[in-house]
């Protein structure tokens, strides 16, 4: 405690002395070198040094300060007072190696690093003779559209202060295109003649993925009220049957979709409608266009849940696994998907532990220093991911042999979203409910690699934001294939249990 | 998405508006309803745009409007010559030019003389200060965007775009024109009509309180026709007849009514949001074009502006816009009345040699609109209406396409909309466009 008031004094005295210091100490301390001394994060430097903020044309070189710190009288010295205390905090009492640089890299933190008063203060005229068709249309988006604080400039032009290897805001044509031929190229779809787990093989490609034979069965879907974390949209809970389905084990992989958008991507924007790919044969599916942007964010694909697909993409993808498979594939109704992920338990998770343990914000958290080991067993979340999807090796199944149901990416189910669904069903109980019959967005279950326990239980629902999600989408129309703006969504697949699936006749 | 026309074009810049190069616009004192007491700058028009270098200018589209508009330019003060013209058609292009010779006395050489579809570059690059833009409306966005380019001041004929892209691209070009510091005057002359812009003020201090309705009308007899005529491809056709087609014109709604779609907007400081349309065609002899139009457009604070035009000779004509405030309402034109009839306020026209008033503002509004485009180039002070008529241009756009399909039609959906009329290719040949009349309910709603 000694040791802390020495040095935090000093540091109050030199914010008092920012306040009241001359125009030389603000300079001084305003110069990249002084920002450098501390900001010792990976690439910081080199990262500014090879952005279009370093390498201009003109050969003018925009400082830290310029884009960190708002404008000179429009509380430019305020903030530098804040974030000069921040940061000297910062430097002597946490260790570098414990930040989550990623993390803070990401938009929407980023966001807080860079006030859009800076880039506005230099670039004044957002229509400038250079400015492509897309990037006219999207200023003039920004222009007419309401300012809110998630309104960025930065939400497209993440790239312009620290160059990121990869990243693109634009057409990206060559996407998902395989390097090199795999050496498998499976030719038949799996087949099934009893209701056990299997491995389905996509025909065409190298892609395979596992599913599970889920039993049928009741459960209570919904929380009870006295649940942590509860929202009211989760009650009140009511009894649901459920037949027997199959389940992916894993969320549908990038290896997987990519199969189907190499098999039936368009070809570029202008075939950016129904059919128009498959020409008169009525039975071929018409896939996804070329994204714009970087749709796995430069994570990585493979094993990795596919992202930044919308739910119409999602639900496409199933459409063309029946075809090529002849097993009749879907996404999950919110019931199925509740009933998989808790696999017996009626617990807030399939495993032990009170959300409130595992939360890790907040006074109480730290002081408590719970015990995470059982959620980062099976999890990943917010508290184990470094900012991004993993892989499913990273975690253990559930008693169903399912991964990551509760975490790593969300996912899509076919229900239309409503806070009144369990309302809806009689309170004697319902068999295989399927949701509203119409609505505007559709339910996603499960949390992300970005969620805090809370949003991980069982019962927690949320939905779609279809225009949230399109935001930073230039293209007109908005892509109905990619979202620009959505990273932590996937899906799942269920395949039905029927007379294609091994279910006779004469089977209940 | 929320708009911000309001906040950008209430009191301050729309009040400016007429305000093109007024040497020192009077403040007026006008006591609100509610005792507050509102300044609204009242426009002052000058009578003759002041004297400068001479301004050349280029007109692209030598039609009867372009040839008007360039008369109108050379009216519109000292020094003023056009040199360049530029059109599709040789003998439209010869008539204006004798018609500038007899009336104005203004000469263009030979080799300024321009014709085809790329002639619009080639007048924009021929030396003139200022371009004309009076084709047929398709053309206007890209005319537009390539006067810009090269830097120049535009006059030019609304509406400026017959579809959503077209009308986004307007928007577009407007803020490079005012980030360029060009002027820019698009041919909503009732922005530069006296009586109108004092109405305005009126109102806008607040003389009818808070604005509850609005109507607007364009109805009239029957516009023009041309029949085919053997010796012209069918593109040559459409042109001459092009207030008859869609994608030339972008029907009467936009063609016509813009006008008094736009005033509304001047009025209510807003745009309408959304809008539901019944059209028909009864009359129409060419085109594809309705011969009428209703549409009930609604504002963001939920204020509903009825509109409605026709082209049908033998029914009642009404060429007008009225509000209604929650104190009195006005044509818009030169009256206030209270709410039961009584006369609050009325605009004081000149007085004619008898020193009994008349009913012509004393400048007429075409003129007008010249010397406030001189005089904003003359004397540096730029000003640019071209976003505020290209919002009116895509009002009547919506109004169009709810009509067409007889569907809601949201402002977002034509922010959003890539719907772009007309052919791929330009040349005197056969034109590749569908050309069915539209039938509500049943045709394609682009992009919704």
């Amino acid at each position: 405690m000694k040791r802390f008031w020495i040095i935090f004094i000093p540091g109050i005295i030199l914010g008092i002395l920012l306040v009241l210091g001359s125009n030389k100490a603000i300079s001084l301390t305003s110069e990249n070198d002084f920002c450098a001394s501390c900001h010792i994060h990976p690439q910081a430097t080199t990262s500014w040094k090879q952005s279009v903020h370093y390498i201009t044309k003109s050969g003018d070189k925009t400082a830290c300060v310029e884009c960190h710190l708002p404008p000179k009288g429009q509380g430019h010295i305020p903030a530098k007072i804040r974030t000069g205390l921040r940061d000297v905090w910062g430097k002597w009492f946490k260790d570098p190696e414990e930040f989550n640089w990623e993390e803070k890299s990401r938009l929407e933190n980023a966001r807080k690093h860079v006030p859009e008063s800076t880039c506005l203060y230099c670039h004044e005229t957002l229509f400038t003779p250079e400015l492509s068709r897309e990037g006219e249309e999207a200023h003039l988006y920004y222009d007419q559209a309401e300012k809110t604080d998630d309104l960025h400039c930065i939400n497209c032009h993440l790239n312009a202060g620290h160059y990121i290897e990869g990243y693109t805001h634009g057409g990206n044509e060559s996407f998902g295109m395989l390097e090199e031929k795999p050496e498998i190229i499976y030719d038949e779809p799996a087949k099934v003649t009893s209701f056990d787990s299997f491995t389905e093989y996509i025909p065409g490609s190298s892609a395979s993925f596992e599913m599970a034979a889920i039993p049928g069965g009741e459960f209570t879907m919904g929380s009870p009220e006295d649940e942590p974390f509860r929202d009211e949209d989760e009650g009140p809970q009511v009894k649901v049957e459920i037949s027997p389905f199959f389940i992916g084990k894993a969320e549908v992989t990038w290896d997987e979709y990519l199969a189907f958008y190499a098999q039936t991507s368009g070809e570029g924007r202008t075939t950016d409608t129904e059919g128009s790919r498959s020409g008169p044969d009525a039975d071929a599916i018409s896939g996804a266009t070329p994204p714009y942007g970087q749709p796995d964010q430069n994570w990585g694909m493979g094993d990795r849940p596919v992202i930044s697909i919308t739910h119409h993409a999602a639900e496409t993808y199933c459409k063309w696994l029946r075809l090529v498979t002849g097993k009749n594939y879907r996404l999950p109704t919110e019931a199925e998907w509740e009933y998989a992920c808790r696999a017996g338990t009626e617990s807030p998770y399939f495993f032990e532990g009170d959300p409130e343990d595992f939360q890790r914000t907040g006074i109480l958290a730290a002081i408590r220093k719970n015990d995470t080991t059982k959620i980062n067993t099976f999890v990943v979340y917010q508290g184990n991911s470094p900012a991004k999807t993993q892989e499913p090796e990273a975690v253990k199944p559930n008693f169903f042999g399912l991964k990551n149901m509760p975490g790593n990416v969300a996912e899509f189910c076919s229900d239309w979203y409503s806070d009144s669904t369990y309302s809806m069903y009689p309170e004697t109980g319902v068999i295989d409910p399927s949701g509203p019959p119409s609505g505007e967005e559709k339910v996603i279950r499960g949390g992300s690699f970005r969620d805090q326990a809370g949003n991980l239980r069982s019962a927690a629902r949320d939905h779609t934001k279809t225009d949230q999600w399109l935001r930073t989408d230039p293209q007109i129309p908005k892509s109905k294939w990619w979202y620009s703006d959505c990273s932590h969504v996937g899906f799942r697949v269920v395949c039905e249990y029927d007379e294609k699936t091994g279910k006779k006749d004469n089977e209940e | 998405m929320k708009n911000n026309i309001s906040r950008r074009n209430f009191l301050g810049k729309a009040a400016a508006a007429g305000a093109a190069g007024a040497v020192m616009p009077s403040l007026m004192n006008s006591c609100a309803p509610d005792g507050r007491m509102k300044n609204v700058i009242v426009p002052e028009f000058l009578d003759q745009a002041p004297d400068g270098p001479e301004l050349k200018a280029g007109l692209i589209g030598c039609g009867g409007r372009g040839t008007g508009a360039a008369i109108n330019f050379l009216s519109a003060g000292p020094n003023l010559k056009v040199t360049a013209l530029g059109d599709v058609f040789t003998d439209r292009l010869n008539s204006c030019r004798e018609r500038l010779k007899e009336q104005k006395d203004n000469e263009v050489a030979d080799e300024n003389c321009f014709i085809g579809f790329d002639a619009f570059q080639k007048v924009i690059d021929s030396g003139v200060d200022i371009v004309i833009l009076a084709t047929p409306p398709y053309f206007r966005p890209e005319h537009f965007a390539a006067a810009v380019e090269a830097r120049k001041h535009i006059f030019m004929e609304k509406p400026v775009a017959v579809d959503p892209a077209g009308a986004r691209s307007v928007m577009v070009t407007a803020k490079k024109a005012e980030s360029m510091g060009l002027s820019v005057v698009t041919g909503t002359q009732r922005r530069h009509q006296r009586d109108y812009a004092n109405t305005y003020a009126q109102v806008a201090a607040g003389a009818m309180g808070e604005i509850v309705s609005a109507n607007c009308y364009w109805n009239q007899s029957k516009l023009w026709h041309r029949d085919p005529n053997a010796d012209w491809t069918e593109m040559e056709y459409m042109i001459r007849d092009w207030v008859n087609w869609c994608w030339l014109s972008g029907d009467h709604i936009v063609e016509q009514h813009v006008h008094n779609l736009d005033v509304i907007n001047w009025f209510t400081g807003k745009h309408p949001v959304q809008a539901v349309g019944f059209g028909s065609r009864h009359r129409r002899v060419t085109g594809d074009q309705f011969d009428n139009f209703s549409v009930d457009f609604v504002l963001d604070n939920g204020v509903h502006v009825h509109s409605m035009c026709r082209q049908i000779d033998g029914c009642e004509n009404n060429v007008s816009e009225y509000i209604q405030g929650t104190l009195g309402s006005s044509n818009c034109q030169n009256a206030i009345v209270d709410l039961n009839g009584k006369e609050i306020w009325k605009y004081k026209y000149p007085l004619n040699d008898q020193g009994e008033e008349t009913n012509n503002v004393k400048v007429s509004p075409y003129d007008q609109e010249h010397i406030d485009l001189v005089t904003a180039i003359r004397t540096d002070k730029p000003f640019n209406e071209a976003e505020n008529t290209a919002i009116s241009t895509m009002v009547g756009i919506m109004g169009r396409i709810s009509s067409y399909t007889g569907k809601l039609v949201t402002w977002d959906e034509m922010m959003n909309s890539d719907l772009k009329l007309g052919p791929e290719v330009f040349e005197f040949g056969p034109v590749d466009i569908p050309k069915e009349i539209p039938v509500p309910g049943k045709a394609y709603k682009p992009n919704a």
